[in-house]
C-alpha cells in the first residue's frame, strides 16, 4: 500500500478516540437521513401493501384511521364496536365476501383476533404446524407468537384480563393452540387467531358451566322450581373449552347483537365494491361507516412524507454543521502536525505525499463511515419489517 | 408367492385409491351432509356429479359432533348441507367456512316447530333463560323434506351450474316419491283419526303436526325399563290422555311392551329415520313404518 | 562516500529581518567527520538545509560527490535527499504514532522507489541492535529516554546507507552524558557506513572526536 496511506492509517489507528468520534459523527451523518428515508419508504410500502390487499372495511362511525390501524395491524387501541348483525347484513348483500373481525383482547401482549376461517384464505396464511381452528376455544398463532413464546400446536395460551381489577366479564380463557402459521412478514405473524365466538366467550357473552339439571350439580343449585333452576355463586364456570365440556358452553341473547370491531368486505370486482360503498354513502343515518384502507393510509402517508422531508432537511442542516466541525478538526489536526510535515519534507517527502497523508485521514474516515453507514442501513432494512410489525401492533 | 404378494399389494393400493377417489382422478366437488336424510336426498339429487359424504357417527346422530379430523374434512369440503332447525348443535362450537354452509331448512322458517323442553335456569346477572330451540326432525314431514330437497338442489346448482338440468330432473323424481309417501302416510294417520297416541320420545313433532296426530311424548328408551317414577308419570299421563297406541323409536324390551299391553297399549315401532339404515334407504324405512302402522291399526 | 564542495554560496530569506548567508568556500573530503561550530541563529541549520537540497541558494555551487545539488529540480532534490542524505535533527523529529522500528523505516515510507520489504525491516532491526535498542522495536518514542530517541533518529538517518550524514544540533535536547554518547555514535556509525559526516553545533565541548572543526564565523558573514 502507498507509504502515505500507510502512515495515514497508522495515524488514525494511534488516535483511536479522535478517529472513533469522527467515524461516529460521519457515520451518523450519512446513516440518519438514509435510514429515515428507508424506514419511511419501507413502512409506506408495507402499510400500502397490506392496505391494498384489504379492499373495504366496515366499522363504527368515527376515526377511519383508528379503524384501519386496528383491523389491519391489530393496533392495541381497538375502535368502537359494531354488532354482528352488521356482518350479517354485509354478507347478505351478496355483493362481497364478508369476514368478521373482533380485535380487542390480548394474550401475553399479542392481539387476540376473533374472525372466521375465510380470513386465513383471504390473507393466504399457510399452516406450518398443526391445523386450523376446529373447536371453540382453540387458537391458531402467528409464526412470531410461536417463536417468542416458544409454543406450538398442542400447547396452551391464556388470554390476559383487560385490567387488573376486571373481576367480572372479561375473564382469562385458556386456549389450546391448534396450529401455527408459517411466517408471512405481516402483522398476522404477531397475532393469535380465534373463532369470533371464542372472542365472545372471552368477553363474557358466552360461558360454560355444570349442567344444572343434573343431580351432580348439587351444591351449585340454589333452588329448583317448576321449570326453573336458580344457581348460586359456587357454580363452576369453565375457563377452558375442551371436547368434553364444549356442549356446556352457550351464549346468552341474540348473537346479532354481539360485538365486532370491523367487517372486512372483499368484493369480487370493482362494481360490487362500488355498489356496497354506495349503500353506506347513501345511508347518512347509519351508525357504521365504510372505509377504503388504501385511501385512509394515503392521507396518513402524505403527512408522514411531509414530516419526513422536514426531518431530513433538519438532518441535512445538522450534517452541514457536522461537516463544518469535521473540517475544523481536520484543519486543527493539520496545524498540529505542521512540524511533522516539515520534517517529512526535509527528509524528502513530496508535496503530493504530504497532501495524500492529510487526505488519507479524511478518506479513511469517510470510507469507513460509508461502509458502516451502508451496513447499518442494510441492517435496518433487514430488520425494518420486523421493527415495523412490532411498532404497528403496539 | 412373490407374484401373489405383489398382486395383493397392488389391489390394496388400488382399493385405497378408489376409496379416496385418487385413481378415478376424482375432481368432483365434495359435499358433506350432517345427517342421513339430508345425505339420502343429496345423493338422489346429485347422482354421480358430486361426491356426497356422511361422516362416520357414533351413537345418536342428533348428539353427534365432529372430531378434529372430521372437522378438518368439513372445512375442506366444497359444501356442507345442514338439516337446520337447530339439528346441528355442534355448529355452535365448530369453526367452518360460513359461505359453504347450506341450511336446508332456512326457507321453511314459518313451518318450524318450537321444542318445548328443558328447564329454565338462572345464574348471575343474565336472569332466567333456557337452552331450548326448535324441533329438528323435519324429514318426518314429506312436505318439509321436499322443501329441503329443493334447497339442496339450489345449492348443488350453484356449485355445478352446468349440471342444473340433471339436478332438477332428479329433484323432480325425488319430489314425486315424497309426495307419494305423504299420501300414503296421510292415509294411514287419517285411519288413526284423533285417537290419543303416546310417543316414546319427543322426536315426532313434524309427524304429529303434518298428520294431526293427537300425541303426547315421554322420555323412554327402547332398550331400558322405565323406573317406578316414570311409570307413575305415565299413569298420570294416560289419565288425561287415554292412549291405546305407543309409538317407539326402536323395538322396546318385551317386558315393557308386555306391561304396556296389560294396560291396553299396543307398541309399534316408527323408525324416525335419523340413522343410516343397515338395509335399504329412507323410503324403505318409511314404508316399513307405514306397514307396521297399518298392521296395528287393524288391532285397535 | 561523497565529499562536499561549496563555492560562493549566497542565500537570503526575507521577512521583517532579511537574513543573508554567504559562504565563500567549504570542502569536506569523502568520509570525513567535520563539526561546524557557531552561535545559535548564525545560519548553521540553513547551511545544512542547503546541502540537503531543502533550500536552494540564490548564487553559488553545492556539490555532494558528483551531484550538483543546486542544479537539481525539486523532484531530483527530494530523491537525492531521501536516498543520499541521512539527517539527524535536534528535536529528534520522531513520529509518535509509529513504533521505534517504523520510525527507523520512515524513509522507505516516504520514497515509493525504495521498497519497504523484508530487507529493509532486517536492516532496521540490525541498526537498532547496533545502538543497543534491540528489545525496544515495538515501543512508542515517548516510552524512550531522550538519548534513546536520538539513537533511533540516527538509525533512521542510516537506513538507506546515505553517503552523507547531516546532524543539526543533535545533542541540543540531551544531558551531558548522552551528548557525548550521541556524538560518539554519530562518528562511529559514519565511519562504519563510510558516510561523510557534517555536524553543526554551538557546543564546543563535543568537538574532541572530530577530525576537523570549522568555525562558522570563518565561513559566513553579514547579517543585514
Amino acid at each position: 500500500m502507498n507509504g502515505a496511506l500507510q502512515l495515514g492509517w497508522r495515524y488514525l489507528a494511534y488516535h483511536r478516540f479522535k478517529t472513533a468520534v469522527l467515524l461516529a459523527s460521519v457515520t451518523l451523518m450519512m446513516f440518519l437521513p438514509a435510514a429515515t428515508r428507508l424506514l419511511v419508504e419501507d413502512s409506506a410500502q408495507a402499510l400500502n401493501a397490506r392496505a391494498a390487499l384489504t379492499p373495504l372495511l366496515v366499522g363504527a362511525k368515527g376515526s377511519q384511521l383508528e379503524l384501519v390501524l386496528s383491523s389491519l395491524y391489530f393496533h392495541a387501541e381497538s375502535p368502537p364496536e359494531i354488532s354482528y348483525q352488521v356482518f350479517k347484513d354485509v354478507r347478505d348483500t351478496e355483493l362481497v365476501i364478508a369476514i368478521p373481525l373482533h380485535a380487542r383482547f390480548r394474550a401475553r401482549d399479542f392481539p387476540v383476533v376473533g374472525t372466521s376461517l375465510d380470513y386465513f384464505e383471504f390473507r393466504n396464511l399457510e399452516l406450518a404446524e398443526g391445523r386450523l381452528l376446529g373447536l371453540l376455544g382453540e387458537c391458531v398463532i402467528g409464526a412470531g407468537v410461536a417463536r417468542k413464546l416458544g409454543i406450538g400446536a398442542g400447547d396452551s395460551l391464556v388470554t390476559s384480563p383487560e385490567t387488573v381489577f376486571d373481576l367480572a366479564g372479561v375473564y382469562p380463557l385458556k386456549m389450546k393452540v391448534a396450529g401455527v402459521f408459517a411466517p408471512s412478514g405481516t402483522p398476522d405473524d404477531e397475532a393469535v387467531f380465534v373463532d369470533v365466538r371464542t372472542s365472545w366467550v372471552i368477553q363474557g357473552m358466552g360461558h360454560g358451566h355444570q349442567d344444572l339439571a343434573e343431580a351432580s350439580a348439587g351444591n351449585a343449585v340454589l333452588s329448583r322450581g317448576e321449570g326453573a333452576i336458580t344457581a348460586n355463586a359456587s357454580l363452576v364456570q369453565y375457563n377452558e373449552i375442551t371436547p368434553q365440556n364444549v356442549r356446556e358452553f352457550h351464549f346468552h341473547g341474540d348473537t346479532g347483537g354481539f360485538p365486532l370491531t370491523a367487517v372486512i368486505a372483499v368484493p369480487p370486482d370493482e362494481k360490487n365494491g362500488t355498489l356496497l360503498r354506495g349503500r353506506y354513502l347513501d345511508n347518512k343515518e347509519s351508525s357504521e361507516q365504510l372505509a377504503v384502507p388504501g385511501a385512509v393510509l394515503d392521507d396518513l402517508l402524505e403527512t408522514v412524507f411531509t414530516v419526513q422531508n422536514y426531518v431530513v432537511l433538519g438532518l441535512l442542516i445538522l450534517s452541514l454543521a457536522t461537516v463544518a466541525v469535521i473540517v475544523l478538526v481536520f484543519l486543527l489536526s493539520q496545524q498540529l502536525r505542521r512540524g511533522e510535515f516539515f520534517t517529512l519534507r526535509r527528509m524528502g517527502a513530496s508535496r503530493a505525499f504530504i497532501a495524500l497523508l492529510v487526505a488519507s485521514e479524511i478518506v479513511f474516515v469517510f470510507a469507513a463511515s460509508l461502509v458502516l453507514a451502508a451496513l447499518m442501513t442494510w441492517t435496518v432494512r433487514a430488520w425494518a419489517t420486523k421493527l415495523l410489525l412490532s411498532l404497528m401492533t403496539f | 408367492m412373490i407374484r401373489n404378494a405383489s398382486l395383493y399389494v397392488l389391489l390394496t393400493v388400488l382399493e385405497c385409491c378408489l376409496a379416496t377417489g385418487v385413481v378415478r382422478g376424482d375432481d368432483r366437488p365434495v359435499v358433506y351432509t350432517s345427517n342421513y336424510p339430508i345425505y339420502f336426498f343429496a345423493t338422489e339429487i346429485a347422482g354421480s356429479e358430486v361426491d356426497v359424504r356422511l361422516p362416520q357417527m357414533e351413537g345418536d346422530p342428533a348428539y353427534w359432533a365432529p372430531n378434529s379430523d372430521q372437522t378438518a374434512e368439513l372445512q375442506a369440503a366444497n359444501l356442507v348441507l345442514l338439516n337446520g332447525a337447530g339439528y346441528e348443535n355442534w355448529l355452535n362450537f365448530v369453526s367452518l367456512h360460513e359461505e359453504r354452509l347450506v341450511d336446508t331448512s332456512a326457507g321453511l322458517a314459518d313451518s318450524l316447530l318450537p321444542l318445548m323442553e328443558a328447564a329454565v335456569h338462572q345464574h348471575g346477572p343474565e336472569g332466567e333463560h333456557s337452552h331450548v330451540g326448535t324441533a329438528f326432525t323435519t324429514w318426518l314431514d314429506p312436505k318439509l323434506a321436499a322443501g329441503q330437497a329443493h334447497a339442496i338442489t339450489a345449492a348443488l346448482v350453484k356449485l355445478k351450474p352446468e349440471q342444473e338440468a340433471g339436478f332438477n330432473d332428479r329433484l323432480a323424481r325425488l319430489q314425486r316419491r315424497l309426495k307419494q309417501l305423504d299420501l300414503d302416510l296421510d292415509q294411514v294417520f287419517t285411519a288413526l283419526g284423533d285417537q290419543p297416541v303416546v310417543f316414546s320420545h319427543p322426536v315426532y313433532q313434524y309427524l304429529e303436526s303434518r298428520y294431526s296426530i293427537n300425541g303426547r311424548s315421554v322420555h323412554w328408551e327402547p332398550d331400558a325399563v322405565p323406573n317406578f317414577r316414570q311409570w307413575i308419570d305415565f299413569q298420570k299421563l294416560l289419565a288425561g290422555h287415554p292412549a291405546k297406541l305407543m309409538i317407539w323409536e326402536g323395538e322396546p324390551l318385551p317386558e315393557v311392551s308386555d306391561k304396556l299391553a296389560q294396560q291396553g297399549l299396543i307398541s309399534v315401532v316408527f323408525d324416525p329415520a335419523g340413522n343410516r339404515p343397515e338395509h335399504g334407504d329412507y323410503f324403505e324405512v318409511m314404508e316399513n313404518n307405514r306397514q307396521r302402522l297399518l298392521t296395528v291399526l287393524g288391532m285397535l | 562516500m561523497s565529499g562536499i564542495d561549496i563555492h560562493g554560496l549566497e542565500f537570503e530569506y526575507g521577512g521583517q529581518s532579511t537574513f543573508r548567508l554567504q559562504i565563500r568556500e567549504l570542502r569536506l573530503e569523502p568520509g570525513e567527520c567535520v563539526a561546524i561550530v557557531g552561535p545559535s541563529g548564525s545560519g548553521k541549520s540553513t547551511l545544512l538545509n542547503l546541502v540537503a537540497g531543502t533550500l536552494l541558494p540564490a548564487v553559488g555551487d553545492i556539490r555532494v560527490g558528483d551531484i550538483r545539488v543546486n542544479a537539481l529540480g525539486e523532484t531530483e532534490r527530494r530523491r537525492y535527499r531521501v536516498g543520499q542524505v541521512g539527517q539527524v535533527f535536534q528535536a529528534f523529529e520522531l513520529l509518535e504514532y509509529l513504533t521505534v522500528k517504523e520510525n527507523v523505516l520512515l524513509p522507505r515510507y516516504i520514497d515509493p522507489s525504495t521498497p519497504l520489504d523484508a530487507d529493509a525491516r532486517q536492516r532496521a532491526s540490525e541498526l537498532l541492535a547496533s545502538v543497543g535498542l534491540a528489545g525496544k522495536e515495538s515501543r512508542r518514542p515517548s516510552r524512550l529516554s531522550h538519548g534513546e530517541r536520538q539513537r533511533v533518529a540516527v538509525c533512521r538517518a542510516l537506513l538507506n546507507r546515505p553517503s552523507l550524514l547531516l546532524a543539526d544540533e543533535p545533542t541540543g535536547n540531551l544531558d551531558q552524558d548522552n551528548k557525548q554518547n550521541v556524538v560518539k555514535l554519530l562518528i562511529e556509525q559514519a565511519r562504519a557506513h563510510a558516510s561523510t559526516l557534517l555536524m553543526v553545533t554551538h557546543d564546543r565541548s563535543l568537538l574532541d572526536s572530530f577530525e576537523r572543526i570549522v568555525d562558522f564565523n570563518d565561513l559566513a558573514w553579514d547579517k543585514a
